[in-house]
């Protein structure tokens, strides 16, 4: 029987659904049986600095929810995808709960099955490459893990080295404009140099404040599960980069659909959502 | 150059529970901070190697062994200096402090806990505020609209995971 394992992706990486359902993709495609988690229900509470008994209550409440989970699937292993979440379960929640389960990130999971996930990686990927890295997520060295798995992809030509810059992912930084500019500056100085079609990135943060670069830059910004998917054959579109890229606010509602901004909610939509496809990263 | 072999589980913490373990996120809290108000010698390398400071005009020239001896008290529950809490607000959790802690101190965590206490969640009086999203949990319901179906939505968050499976 193939080892069954939960997929703990966490909450802000729902605005790239292409991330989640390539890394579930990539996932079974190494043999693993997964049991997908996320959202509200399932938040680490990391954010919660500033209110430590809501920060301890969602952290009890998540710890339980995979310790069922877990027992249910006859599993132990929890597979993370977000820095954020595994830090917070690694650092803080991990040590005064009682997790009955190992924790592994994807890449490392991804990347201890690299053989077999080369056997997928049939379609020729034609790009030239350059990593976005961070040099915060420590828990996981996910830089030389995410080089290796790109080099798994027949034709994907991948230009080594680049700076790392401060944080786990870009998140961290967007409360500070000055060093945000840096960084979207050195990923322009970063695809320039290596003469890159596409900027790689590791997490979804960084996707999602680096990918609007797209609308004034000669290069992609990609996250790296997409390449994988695309080299397995799937065709899977990251709908945010899509609607950033719409135009003005009607067009991002039209881009959105209509089906999709009805069951997000029209006036939500409106008021929250596309303000934020139209933000575009400091130059 | 291949990444070096990797054992691809990160923690197992929670398999191999020990009897000592804190029985609150509080009492965790308050055992960490003591262990780094015993060990933590002032040196300062932890702010020196922080790749953050730069970016914040108010600690130019700043000694980090000053600046360490007016974060440590945040650990106490007590009011932090207005260069620890500068250094505190700039944090972008990169890590980098801890490699140079020459005791081993988790350092990125010891900032993070005089965070919680500049909030005022450690027993003194808040020194910063960190305002929420209120809406944060609405547009990740949102987004997840826009991203997974109906069925992935109830099954992914919000099934009983005693009853759950995977495929």
């Amino acid at each position: 029987m193939s080892e069954r394992v939960v997929f703990w992706y966490g909450c802000n990486v729902l605005r790239h659904g292409d991330i989640i359902h390539a890394a579930i993709a990539l996932l079974r495609a190494i043999g693993l049986e997964v049991a997908p988690a996320g959202g509200p229900g399932y938040c680490c509470g990391t954010t919660k600095d500033g209110n430590l008994r809501a920060a301890e209550g969602m952290a009890r409440r998540t710890v339980d929810k995979f310790n069922t989970l877990t027992q249910a699937l006859d599993g132990q292993r929890l597979v993370t995808w977000c820095p954020s979440c595994h830090r917070h379960m690694d650092q803080f929640m991990g040590e005064y709960t009682d997790p009955r389960f190992a924790m592994s990130h994807f890449t490392q999971i991804l990347h201890a099955e690299r053989d077999r996930l080369r056997q997928r990686l049939v379609r020729p990927v034609e790009r030239r490459v350059v990593l976005h890295r961070h040099s915060g997520f420590r828990e996981v060295d996910v830089n030389p893990l995410v080089e290796d798995l790109l080099d798994l992809v027949p034709g994907l030509e991948r230009v080594p080295g680049g700076p790392s810059v401060p944080g786990h992912m870009c998140s961290a930084l967007a409360g500070l404009p000055p060093v945000m500019k840096d960084v979207t500056r050195g990923v322009r100085e970063l695809a320039a140099g290596a003469s890159a079609s596409d900027v790689v990135t590791v997490f979804h943060s960084c996707q999602r404040m680096l990918c609007g670069l797209e609308q004034e830059e000669p290069f992609r910004v990609v996250n790296y599960v997409s390449l994988l998917a695309e080299s397995m054959g799937l065709d899977l579109e990251d709908d945010y980069k899509r609607w950033k890229a719409a135009g003005d606010a009607e067009a991002v509602v039209a881009a959105i659909g209509q089906p999709a901004v009805e069951r997000a909610g029209e006036r939500f939509v409106r008021e929250q959502i596309v303000p934020e496809m139209l933000r575009r990263p400091p130059r | 150059m291949s990444a070096a072999p990797t054992d691809p589980v990160s923690s197992r913490a929670g398999v191999e529970a020990t009897a000592d373990r804190p029985g609150s996120l509080r009492e965790f809290i308050d055992r960490f901070a003591r262990d780094t108000l015993e060990r933590c010698t002032r040196c300062g390398r932890c702010y020196e190697a922080c790749p953050m400071t730069p970016y914040e005009p108010r600690l130019a020239g700043a000694r980090g062994g000053s600046v360490v001896e007016g974060l440590l008290p945040m650990l106490r529950g007590e009011r932090g200096s207005e260069q620890a809490l500068d250094w505190v607000r700039i944090c972008t959790q990169s890590a980098a402090c801890n490699d140079a802690c020459p005791e081993g101190i988790h350092a990125m965590r010891m900032l993070r806990v005089a965070r919680m206490s500049a909030l005022g969640q450690l027993g003194a009086p808040a020194q910063m505020s960190a305002p929420e999203d209120p809406l944060f949990f609405r547009r990740i319901e949102a987004f997840a609209a826009t991203q997974l179906d109906e069925a992935q939505i109830e099954e992914w968050h919000r099934a009983d995971p005693a009853t759950r499976g995977a495929r």
